[in-house]
């Protein structure tokens, strides 16, 4: 924003002047003035600060009142003599001086502009200040090259790589030369701690084509720690984690004591990203600031770390920092054993869990069963998956049971866990799951059926084009009016998710069971995901009739909203979200 | 041929004249008798802004239809026609059909204050928008394409080339006629949207022959005035309504900053702005400052206008009378009579800058601004709709669009799509 009209600066020298009788004089004599600036009446306001600079010469608040309301009428010379005179009444005062640029600025004299600064700057030999004032004075006139000059000469009179750096930053970002603006960020990082947080925020606005640019000005051979730790937090905020990390870790080399601080603010900033790269550089920061914090912060923060190594996938991290802090704390115990299932080693696991003497938590140890039960399933091991709940009678536990009891060909005693288990056990994504395997269950009469079951576990599994053939068998043994179509719904919508070779059959099945038709959700579900698949492949206008065909001929079903609205979006009617 | 001439109201029976296409879609055993399918738009419509798409496609495959104003929130009546239903069906549009009980529906009518006006012929719409995609959505595009009503975008090259002649019904996108560029210059200098705007106006300008973006676009607003004197439509909405009518009042006088067009306003603009060739506004004060983005005083809310920035309440519409001001009441057509309001760059239009004669539509009660306003130039109207989102009460630069099928009952894009059917309306004579 241009300082010229910056009315933060102007309040705070109204409420600076009441420290001082003379000075409440002053404030309250442009006071009115600021009222008439304020609704608007440039002309009026000038009229009171051009009285109130008649008795009181050097009246800063009357002066940039002056400075803002002569820009906006046009008549910034008229301020040039009344600036002049203060200043010489009172030569030592920044701000007069500071205003005598602005002035010569707003009237395009640059060369009488640079007179005034050098000649200031001779007057306070150590001081920024008359190159700040210079080049920013310029710099809101949109004078970018001079703006950058007087910032310039400023660095080389008086010396210093970070002189002025802070100013040279801003003034390259709104050039549009990020690279540039980047280094001189690293140099203002450099010199003064305090500005990172706003120099990280400036650069985070960097436009994408920028970025690879901005990050090589930060971690060039020769910046210093504090811009290569910028530069990790600029990238944390790209959604870049592993080129952060790989910004961050060089500076940990040797112990400094603003290491922990940058660790954590990396740690917090890497929290808001939710890829698994994310959490795995957050795990990674965490390790090494939980090494540097003493007792049990250390111990939280290590147990916090292996949890987000093995969200981010990174199992040998994990394992390395647990078996590196042989912890009895509760939480890295669980942890440990988290890993291990991860690890696929669950007899170990189930040993670990096992034991008499952890300090594991009840809820922990009741969520390590239910995960070394899928993990279990995962390997066709049903009967081991059902030891491992044990005597657990939680709606958890007995919704694991329901697919346990499924994957054997049990139906009927799947359906009874199901509704047992009730709506709300586990999360959403695991309520609605069941679900939509029991409107599956209710629409097949038999109690037991061993096929659908080994195919509904090899699906489990992961074996995707294994289940497919699987569900396809099984569904020709039903009737088709009592589960066939359903079932072959399932195989079409894991076909389409595989995606690749598997959209071809995915489209059959689909077809299929739209020419079947009949009572039932099975239809109108697969002409929706048939369309679904045809968008997202980019053949939306194949997908058009079928929507509308869905449309037509279900005009009660619940996939009708949801079909116009991916009409809505194949027809390119409204915006995509 | 324009809308202007109007004819006198001949008949109220609808589909006498049905488009072939349709025609050969109507099951054999129903020619003989036209029944109708009313398309109720009070609150047992399911989707509002849909029903304004089925009616105008309806017109515009040379079907005849009609506008029951006040009728159960300004419903339509189309002709019950296998090709309508389909369409009313995958739309999610409710429609009901109507025989004998259209005797009693034209009772009721007749005998309140609501009335039924022919819609006869689907006005070609055109859009004033840049080639380019700005980073702001545009209400009426958004309504437009939701609603399955075709538009032509255009923009400077042909309107003064003269193209606007060969449309019934213009919409001006969110344009700055002041050439400033909406006095984003410096507060998003640097942005690279704003770099290509400033970009793609000045070469418009050099190519057209202007010296300055600003000259190109007073040449701009007075041929879109010329266009409504001719007898077009206009229809303008957030900052192009404010100034659009600078422009026009500035036609000899300098208003932009000195970033627009390379020197200083005139310090006596205000003084010298002939208010006389403006639609709606008469007396506004210009805001001289560069860094504040507002154009004048005319708007009431100043949005980015610091303290002077007012909260946002509620608008109200005018109850016209539908039998002797046709007009409005087609414009106000509503299920909700209390509307939220929401803010543009230009939000609302002070009272006090209202030139004579301009019709109110919509008003904030008690507050010294009203929202929506409507007026004749020569054989033409124009109406000016405060404020940039009816959806999105505070939409920022950059804000995503607004996705329509999660407002299908939006009550202030109703309003918007009332002005597009508008000009498809048969006037009749007054009984006055």
């Amino acid at each position: 924003m241009s300082r010229s009209i910056n009315w933060a600066a102007v309040a705070a020298l109204v409420l600076l002047a009441s420290a001082d009788p003379a000075r409440v004089a002053r404030g309250q004599a442009v006071g009115p003035g600021f009222e008439l600036e304020r609704s608007g009446r440039y002309a009026d306001a000038a009229s009171v600060y051009l009285t109130t600079i008649r008795s009181d010469p050097t009246n800063i608040p009357a002066l940039l009142g002056l400075e803002r309301t002569l820009f906006v009428l046009s008549r910034t010379s008229e301020l040039l003599p009344l600036v002049q005179h203060a200043r010489t009444r009172q030569p030592d005062s920044p701000a007069l001086r500071s205003l005598e640029l602005r002035v010569y600025a707003a009237l395009n004299e640059p060369d009488s502009l640079e007179a005034i600064a050098l000649r200031w700057a001779v007057s306070a030999p150590q001081s920024e200040a008359p190159y700040r004032e210079w080049g920013l004075a310029l710099a809101d006139r949109r004078m970018w090259d001079e703006a950058r000059r007087a910032f310039l000469v400023g660095r080389r009179t008086l010396g210093g790589d970070g002189t002025l750096a802070l100013e040279l930053a801003e003034l390259e970002q709104r050039v549009g030369n990020w690279e540039a603006s980047a280094t001189e960020w690293g140099r203002a990082v450099t010199r003064l701690p305090d500005v990172e947080a706003n120099a990280a925020s400036q650069l985070a606005d960097a436009p994408a084509a920028m970025h690879d640019r901005v990050a090589r000005a930060l971690t060039a051979p020769v910046a210093s720690v504090r811009a290569r730790r910028l530069a990790s937090e600029v990238l944390l905020t790209w959604g870049q984690p592993h080129e952060a990390w790989a910004a961050m870790e060089p500076t940990l080399a040797t112990a400094d004591t603003e290491a922990p601080t940058a660790l954590r603010r990396f740690a917090d900033l890497a929290g808001a990203l939710t890829t698994p790269e994310g959490h795995r550089v957050r795990g990674l920061a965490l390790a090494r600031w939980a090494d540097m914090m003493p007792g049990s912060t250390g111990g939280r923060a290590r147990a916090e770390a292996v949890r987000e190594l093995l969200d981010g996938g990174d199992k040998v991290a994990a394992r390395r920092v647990l078996e590196a802090h042989s912890d009895s704390n509760g939480i890295a115990q669980a942890a440990l054993i988290h890993l291990l299932i991860a690890d696929n080693q669950l007899d170990i696991a189930e040993e670990r869990l096992s034991a008499p003497a952890t300090a594991i938590t009840a809820d922990d140890r009741a969520t390590l069963r239910l995960t070394l039960a899928r993990a279990r399933v995962g390997r066709g091991e049903l009967d081991r998956a059902a030891a491992a709940l044990g005597d657990d009678s939680s709606v958890a536990a007995i919704a694991q049971r329901g697919w346990i009891e499924l994957y054997r060909g049990k139906l009927k005693n799947a359906m009874e866990a199901f509704r047992l288990a009730g709506p709300y056990a586990l999360d959403r994504a695991a309520a609605t799951d069941r679900t939509a395997m029991m409107a599956l269950l209710q629409r097949i009469q038999q109690e037991s059926s061993p096929d659908l079951g080994a195919a509904l576990l090899t699906l489990a599994r992961g074996d995707s084009v294994a289940a497919i053939a699987a569900l396809r068998r099984s569904a020709a043994r039903l009737p088709e009016q009592g589960g066939r179509l359903e079932v072959l719904l399932i195989a079409g919508q894991v076909a389409a998710q595989k995606g690749g070779d598997q959209e071809l059959t995915a489209i059959a099945l689909f077809d299929e069971v739209v020419r079947t038709g009949g009572e039932g959700a099975a239809p109108p579900a697969a002409e929706l995901e048939w369309s679904r698949l045809l968008v997202r492949i980019g053949r939306s206008a194949e997908a058009i009739p079928h929507l509308e065909h869905l449309i037509l001929t279900y005009p009660n079903s619940a996939f009708v909203p949801e079909a116009r609205r991916v009409l809505e979006r194949a027809k390119g009617a409204i915006p995509k979200s | 041929m324009k809308r202007r001439d109007f004819v006198t109201t001949v008949g109220r029976s609808v589909g006498l004249t049905v488009g072939a296409r349709y025609f050969d879609l109507w099951p054999s055993g129903r020619r003989a008798v036209v029944p109708s399918l009313l398309i109720p738009m009070d609150d047992s419509q399911t989707d509002h802004l849909k029903a304004y798409g089925l009616t105008y496609k309806a017109i515009q495959n040379g079907l005849k239809a009609e506008w029951l104003l006040n009728y159960r929130g300004g419903s339509f009546l189309i002709p019950d026609l296998d090709a309508l239903r389909r369409d009313a069906a995958l739309n999610g549009i409710r429609t009901e059909p109507v025989d004998s009980a259209m005797t009693a529906v034209r009772g009721e009518i007749e005998a309140s204050n609501m009335d039924a006006v022919p819609l006869e012929k689907a006005p070609k719409v055109a859009v004033y928008a840049p080639p380019n995609a700005a980073p702001w959505d545009d209400a009426v595009t958004m309504a437009l394409q939701y609603a399955g009503i075709p538009f032509t975008k255009i923009w400077d090259p042909e309107v003064m080339t003269g193209s606007l002649k060969d449309y019934d019904w213009l919409h001006l996108h969110h344009e700055d006629f002041t050439g400033q560029y909406s006095k984003f210059f410096l507060i998003y200098s640097g942005m690279s949207w704003l770099a290509e705007m400033v970009q793609r106006n000045s070469d418009t300008a050099k190519r057209l022959g202007f010296q300055t973006v600003p000259d190109l676009k007073k040449a701009v607003a007075r041929s879109i005035h010329s266009y409504v004197g001719s007898g077009g439509f206009l229809f303008a909405m957030c900052t192009a309504t404010e100034t659009i009518d600078l422009a026009l009042a500035a036609h000899d006088v300098d208003i932009a900053a000195t970033f627009a067009d390379g020197t200083p306003l005139d310090p006596d603009a205000d003084a010298k702005l002939d208010w006389s060739q403006a639609f709606a506004f008469t007396g506004g004060h210009i805001e001289t400052n560069p860094l504040v983005a507002s154009f004048s005083d005319i708007d009431g809310h100043q949005v980015n206008g610091g303290a002077r920035r007012q909260p946002l309440g509620a608008y109200k519409l005018f109850n016209f009378s539908a039998k002797i001001d046709p007009v409005p009441t087609m414009l106000v057509q509503n299920h909700r009579q209390v509307i939220p309001d929401f803010y543009g760059l230009t939000t609302s239009f002070n009272r006090n800058r209202l030139k004579p004669g301009v019709t109110i539509l919509a008003e904030e009660e008690g507050a010294p601004w009203v929202k929506y306003i409507h007026g004749d130039l020569g054989k033409g109207t124009w109406t000016f709709f405060g404020g940039h989102d009816p959806e999105d009460p505070q939409h920022q630069i950059g804000d995503p669009a607004t996705d329509l099928s999660l407002h299908p009952h939006s009550p202030g894009y109703r309003l918007i799509l009332n002005n597009v059917l508008f000009p498809a309306a048969k006037k009749k004579e007054l009984k006055t």
